[in-house]
């Protein structure tokens, strides 16, 4: 006669969940956002952040309370300058501002994705907007650290497109420091109406200069020491 | 229409108004009582008596969920002739109908396929690159209904659903994380979105009732890591980091679960879409999050007991 034998499923779920018991507690069973954020996960880190960039942020009254809107920031070579300001935006403004540039390779790219982190592609940026996101893209690396890089006319579109204004975000950063500060100007509104895809490329460049003239007017650098900060201006 | 999606479907439609009479095929009788459906049990190799059945009936809508996921009720091979001469059938039959006006087909938000740097959330005019057997098997039932749609002149709309979770609907992702044991990927963990069967079943709904002629995602709102989902129904998280899967894969089988090509890759890469269409072109909101589904996953009785039959009479 054949007998059946059943798999311990409750003494297994009882030693399961002994031994899972401490890792709930230090991670709750939140869920991600439709974009793959994990809020619970960017507040942990946000003490870690913080040890690395003590980021002052200015002109938040310029963003929309609830729709969409793409931001654009300057970006010094290795300063994660979209990084940092997205973060201490999210948490300035109260609503989550996605960056634009995670790489899509583990585990680098899942981790950019978990504290808000968008793949540089014109879709995905416009699927973000469509939904109401804030967007940080980053203008093309630079490594002089007032000096705004071109800005991504492509991405640029998919504001256009989806017929969200377009602010630029000036940032500066220390290599070494822990100051940084981002600042959000005012609306780029584009000089004329186009219908075709010349509207982003004019748009991008007018972000560009906007971003230029408020580097500009950032100042330069400010050690105390007038011998150091004429060095740095090169 | 034997299938818990396909019954619940049919149930949804018998109480429409706009629905005259209804029939269905299937391979297994209906899991629901129908009263108003008449039902045919035929293979899906029985292409002639399949024709033969859909030209008489002369339909105005055809719904076609004749899919098999690999290791939902069957292994890849099966499911992969399946629902290829299930397709071939019912799409065959259905363009040689005079009266009809509209075709839904069933297909699934793997025909995006996750490769390096496809969208995150793609949305309905995304590329479509299936990078797996199940994404293959249903960017093929899209085309065979595309083609169709244009030769005979009319609607085709493409239902796109997130992986069905239900109370009775076989699952590999469901039996997977219903294990004691649960494989995730420690590098990725990367989100996915899942639909309720119910959900999915008034996506269809809907979308006959309106002649849908488009593609539209149907995703539950919301998104859950598969470590999430683990802890969420108190399951021991087991951390992979890569060529271990294949092992956990066979493990696994041998436990009942097999986790085939398509489940591995949402487990490392994730599996999200944009839903938002559905609104616009169905009227069709969710009633569950994908949290809530992942949590109803967890509240199903792995047995349910009804107790001793005594006779009455």
């Amino acid at each position: 006669m054949a007998q059946l034998i059943q798999f311990p499923r409750k003494a297994a779920a009882r030693v399961g969940n002994t031994l899972t018991e401490p890792l709930r507690a230090a991670w709750p069973v939140f869920s991600v956002d439709d974009f793959g954020r994990d809020p619970q996960l960017v507040s942990a880190l946000s003490p870690l952040a913080k040890l690395r960039w003590d980021v002052t942020v200015g002109g938040l009254q310029h963003l929309p309370a609830r729709t969409g809107a793409l931001l654009v920031c300057n970006s010094r070579r290795w300063s994660l300058s979209s990084v940092y300001a997205a973060l201490a935006l999210s948490e300035a403004a109260g609503r989550p501002v996605r960056f634009v540039g995670r790489p899509d390779i583990a585990p680098l790219g899942p981790f950019m994705r978990r504290i808000g982190g968008l793949l540089a592609q014109p879709t995905e940026v416009l699927g973000a907007l469509r939904h109401h996101e804030l967007v940080l893209v980053s203008a093309a690396g630079t490594s002089h650290p007032r000096h705004a890089g071109a800005v991504p006319h492509d991405l640029v579109g998919a504001a256009v497109v989806a017929g969200v204004p377009v602010f630029p975000v000036a940032t500066m950063s220390s290599s070494l420091g822990r100051a940084a500060r981002a600042e959000v100007g005012p609306q780029v509104r584009p000089r004329r109406k186009r219908r075709g895809p010349l509207a982003e490329v004019e748009l991008a460049e007018q972000v560009q200069h906007h971003l230029q003239r408020m580097l500009d007017a950032f100042g330069g650098m400010q050690t105390g020491v007038a011998p150091l900060d004429w060095l740095a201006e090169g | 229409m034997g299938g818990e999606l396909g019954s619940l479907v049919a149930l949804k439609l018998e109480a429409e108004p706009w629905v005259g009479s209804l029939v269905g095929i299937d391979v297994d009788p209906p899991r629901r009582r129908l009263r108003k459906a008449e039902f045919h049990l035929l293979q899906p190799s029985q292409r002639e008596r399949i024709v033969d059945v859909v030209t008489k009936f002369n339909p105005h809508v055809v719904i076609n969920l004749s899919v098999w996921e690999p290791d939902a009720r069957t292994g890849l091979a099966h499911a992969r002739q399946f629902t290829a001469d299930a397709t071939t059938a019912i799409i065959g039959a259905a363009a040689e109908c005079p009266a009809l006006e509209g075709m839904v087909v069933r297909s699934g938000i793997e025909v995006y396929g996750r490769s390096r740097n496809s969208p995150t959330r793609p949305v309905e005019t995304a590329r479509l690159q299936p990078t797996s057997e199940y994404g293959l098997m249903l960017a093929n039932i899209e085309r065979q209904a595309r083609e169709v749609g244009s030769r005979v002149g009319i609607a085709v709309g493409k239902l796109r659903l997130a992986p069905v979770l239900g109370k009775h609907v076989p699952s590999p992702l469901g039996r997977l994380l219903r294990q004691p044991l649960v494989p995730f990927s420690l590098l990725a963990d990367s989100p996915f979105a899942v639909i309720e069967d119910g959900d999915a079943a008034r996506a269809f709904v809907a979308a006959a009732a309106c002649r849908l002629d488009e593609p539209v995602n149907i995703v539950a709102p919301g998104a859950i890591t598969a470590l999430q989902a683990i802890l969420r129904g108190k399951r021991i998280p087991l951390p992979m980091v890569g060529p271990e899967w294949m092992l956990a894969g066979k493990l696994s089988h041998a436990f009942g679960a097999p986790i085939p090509d398509h489940v591995v890759e949402l487990m490392h890469r994730g599996r999200l879409a944009d839903g938002a269409k559905a609104r616009d072109a169905l009227g069709f909101t969710p009633a569950l999050s994908t949290p809530e589904v992942i949590d109803h996953l967890y509240a199903w009785e792995s047995v349910v007991r009804i107790g001793s039959i005594r006779e009455v009479a």
